[in-house]
């Protein structure tokens, strides 16, 4: 079933169609809030709210853009609006410049010998202290695969400044993991290729 | 001492890391709560919809009535005034009475049902 089609039952009250829709779209859902939030139990929240603002507001999808792309548009703009809140109330402590400190002082690190996947965890907890843009521009890109274009509709972020933050995000967090390895002296890659 | 020829690929760990999925997760029944949430959801806006297609109606036939009753039958405005005037809180209460049975049993009955043979 193509996407029109989908939409199309969803529209005629079809339940099994929407189920299939959550089924579809819940991994892209969870992804986008998931970053933004950083907030389990308000993950689950926030994910329902989207799907039912999905549902309320289909009738207004036209097709002009993929259907992942607007379910990816409403999640941003949910999530986001649901962050700026959680920030005016005093919540969060918010940068807009990459703060990785916190992720150095991880005890975690201070083993001799760091495994391969200890490494690439570390650098997911340093991927979750990147600033929001940051972390939501890595995961649209990155772990969902949209192009520059889709971001910049999904996220209304021009298109240089997607690209500045991928590239600034990537060589902040190649900095910071050479620089790990340097200071521990532990053969943290060495099995890596 | 470290090592620069160390054999390590930080672009590879990197790409591997950006790609993995976070591990925030949602619950196992998450699609069915949600379908039973959306479900209900629409069951009321439908139930309500019909409740306000039914008062629709019901007032269109109280206005085509009073219609004909000018035309055919020569009814007077003063007439009804007065009438509306001397029994109105009989009239209100009739109104709110039929309004409300008609939204108990197009909404509140058929949603309640719903629910408990949803559950």
């Amino acid at each position: 079933m193509n996407d029109a089609q989908l939409v199309k039952q969803v529209l005629n009250g079809n339940n099994h169609a929407f189920r299939f829709l959550v089924s579809k779209y819940q991994r892209l859902v969870m992804h986008v809030v998931g970053r933004i939030i950083q907030q389990e139990d308000e993950l689950e929240d926030i994910c329902q709210e989207v799907f039912i603002k999905v549902f309320k507001m289909l009738k207004r999808f036209r097709g002009d853009s993929k259907l992942s792309t607007w379910i990816a548009t409403i999640a941003y703009n949910t999530a986001i609006t649901h962050y700026r809140k959680q920030k005016r109330r005093g919540e969060l402590s918010y940068s807009e410049q990459p703060n990785l400190i916190l992720a150095e002082k991880d005890p975690g690190l201070n083993q001799k010998s760091i495994e391969k996947e200890e490494a690439k965890k570390y650098l997911m907890q340093l991927i979750e202290s990147l600033p929001v843009n940051y972390r939501t521009v890595i995961t649209l890109f990155h772990l969902e695969e949209f192009s520059y274009k889709e971001i910049e509709e999904i996220t209304g972020m021009p298109e240089g400044t997607i690209k500045s933050y991928l590239s600034r995000a990537r060589k902040l967090l190649k900095g910071k993991i050479e620089k790990v390895a340097r200071l521990e002296q532990t053969n943290i890659f060495v099995d890596y290729v | 001492m470290y090592n620069e020829d160390r054999n390590f690929d930080t672009d590879q760990l990197l790409k591997e890391a950006f790609t993995s999925e976070p591990e925030f997760k949602l619950s196992e029944n998450f699609t069915d709560l949600l379908v039973e949430k959306v479900e209900k959801r629409f069951a009321w806006a439908q139930y309500l919809r019909e409740f306000l297609i039914y008062l629709s109606v019901l007032f269109g036939i109280m206005v085509v009535s009073a219609v004909l009753a000018f035309v055919w039958y020569n009814a007077k405005v003063d007439n009804w005034l007065s009438f509306l005037a001397s029994n109105a809180s009989l009239v209100i209460g009739i109104n709110l009475l039929v309004v409300f049975v008609l939204f108990a049993d197009r909404v509140l009955l058929r949603y309640f049902m719903y629910r408990a043979s949803s559950e």
